[in-house]
This record gives structure tokens, sequence and C-alpha cells, in this order.
């Protein structure tokens, strides 16, 4: 299908997928939903429940935690893997920047992806120690 | 003094980074680290050299110098460089052995090969990350 080889042409450009070879490029982007989202739409609320992982694809993505800016977030930035991996309710409200278009995966596909796609789950170990480098700056 | 892979194990299951991992994923790691004995001033990193890996304090002392400063003394138990045994960044503090001292030390790379082999551990410590960041966020937000 045209549309899913654009769409693995594209995750073949992210850093989350550098590992990947194309064939499992092809899988991950069969798994994963594509979204558009309007300026202002919610894509997770704080404090309420229902969970999914999102990559940024195109536009910008604003992170709110109690109504405060904390991030802007744009093509290849992932959220929403924190609430699912510690089954709680999102810690952050991310709002659409404009219009945003983001691939999604429903929360409890979430651990199956992830250990299907070791690679992936490294390069997100990457990231999440970057994210908890800057959050002890912040807090000294 | 001469650990076993099991007090390694325990040794290792104590740090923040690695709750909640199953001994399973642990004691392979125990069998990578080594343990290391330091005398009275010895250097266990210096600030701003690329880090290489972890250190878990097994007895004695180390002093954590940031900038010319004392900011911390560490006892059995504490340990140093959690997060350059994944990212490798320069070391923020340098770390002096006060009086005789022994540590376990886990390097990134022995950390990297149990990763590749053990998805269960991959996703354990990503999880402990996660979890890190979230309570670091909130208690900025406070």
């Amino acid at each position: 299908m045209a549309d899913t080889e654009a769409l693995i042409d594209e995750l073949a450009g992210l850093a989350l997928f550098a590992d990947l070879p194309r064939p499992e490029l092809a899988a991950v982007a069969h798994t994963l939903e594509e979204e558009w989202h309007a300026d202002g739409q919610r894509i997770l609320r704080e404090g309420l429940s229902g969970t999914g992982f999102y990559i940024v694809l195109e536009g910008e993505v604003a992170v709110r935690i109690g109504g405060e800016e904390r991030a802007r977030l744009h093509r290849g930035a992932f959220f929403g893997e924190a609430a699912i991996l510690l089954g709680e309710p999102p810690g952050a409200d991310v709002v659409a920047m404009g219009r945003a278009r983001v691939v999604n995966l429903a929360g409890p596909a979430f651990h199956e992806f992830l250990m299907r796609h070791p690679s992936v789950m490294y390069r997100m170990l990457q990231e999440q120690t970057r994210r908890l480098r800057s959050a002890n700056r912040w807090n000294r | 003094m001469t650990l076993t892979s099991d007090e390694k194990a325990d040794a290792l299951g104590r740090i923040a980074l690695f709750e909640g991992l199953e001994r399973s994923s642990l004691l392979p790691l125990a069998e990578a680290a080594s343990e290391i004995d330091f005398d009275d001033g010895d250097v266990l990193v210096i600030q701003g050299q690329i880090g290489t890996g972890l250190f878990i304090v097994v007895n004695g002392a180390v002093r954590i110098v940031r900038h010319g400063e004392d900011v911390a003394q560490l006892s059995p138990g504490d340990y140093l460089g959690e997060l350059a045994v994944i990212d490798r960044e320069p070391r923020s503090a340098s770390a002096f052995a006060v009086g005789p001292t022994t540590c376990l030390a886990l390097a990134s790379w022995d950390l990297f090969r149990r990763v590749d082999a053990d998805p269960a551990l991959s996703h354990a410590l990503l999880r402990g990350l996660a979890l890190r960041v979230r309570s670091l966020s909130d208690h900025h937000h406070h």
C-alpha cells in the first residue's frame, strides 16, 4: 500500500528506529496508527486514564503539567510511555500547537511492541537517561 | 574481601536503577561486576572524564568532590555513576577513597551486553528511569 511505504520511509528517518532493518520497520509501520490533531486538541490528558504511546511526525506539541508548559516536542519525539510503563494516568497534558500528525500505539499493545523490538527499547532507554539528566540539572 | 555472586547481586539490586529487577537479570550483571580495592586517597573517577560505569561502595567510604568542593561522602551501600553506565556522559564530580575502600564496579559495556541479551532487563531499566524522571518533575513542580 502506497501510504504504508511513505510511512515506512518517514519512520526510517527517526532516531528511535535507526537500528531497524526495513522489514522490521514495515512491521512497526503496520502496528502504528497515524492520527491528525487540530490546533489546541489535547492528545494526552493529565490525570485521566487512557494511555497510549505517541511519536510526533509533523508539527509541534506542547507538554503541560498543572497548566504550566514544560516542553515543546517535534518530529521524532515520543511521549506517553511513562504512563504505560508505570501503570498510572498520564502525568501531563500534551496539546497540539497547530495541526500535528502523530503515530500512536494503544497502551495495552506497548509492552509487546517493546519486547518485539528491543533496539527501539534501547533507544528509548538512552532518551530516558537524557531526560533524567536534564530533570536532575533543573532541580539542583 | 571477596564477594560471592549472590552478595554482588544483592548489592546491585539495591541501586535505584535496578529496582524491581528479577534475580535472573541481576545475577549475570553480578558476574560481570568486579570488586576493586582502593587505598586512602585513591581516585575512583575524575570530574569531566567520560564515565564508563558505576561504583557501589562495599566497604570504607568515598568522598565526592565537585569543582574543588566536598559535596558528599558515600558509605557502604551508596553508589555513583548510575547514569554513566547507560549514557557515558562526562562525570559530574570526582570521587576519592577515604581510608581503605572496596567497591563493586560495573562497566557500561557489560551492562550493554546484558541489555542485548535480556529484553526484560531493558524494560525494567526503562521503567525505572521513567519513574525517576516523573518523580523529579513532580518534585520540581511543588
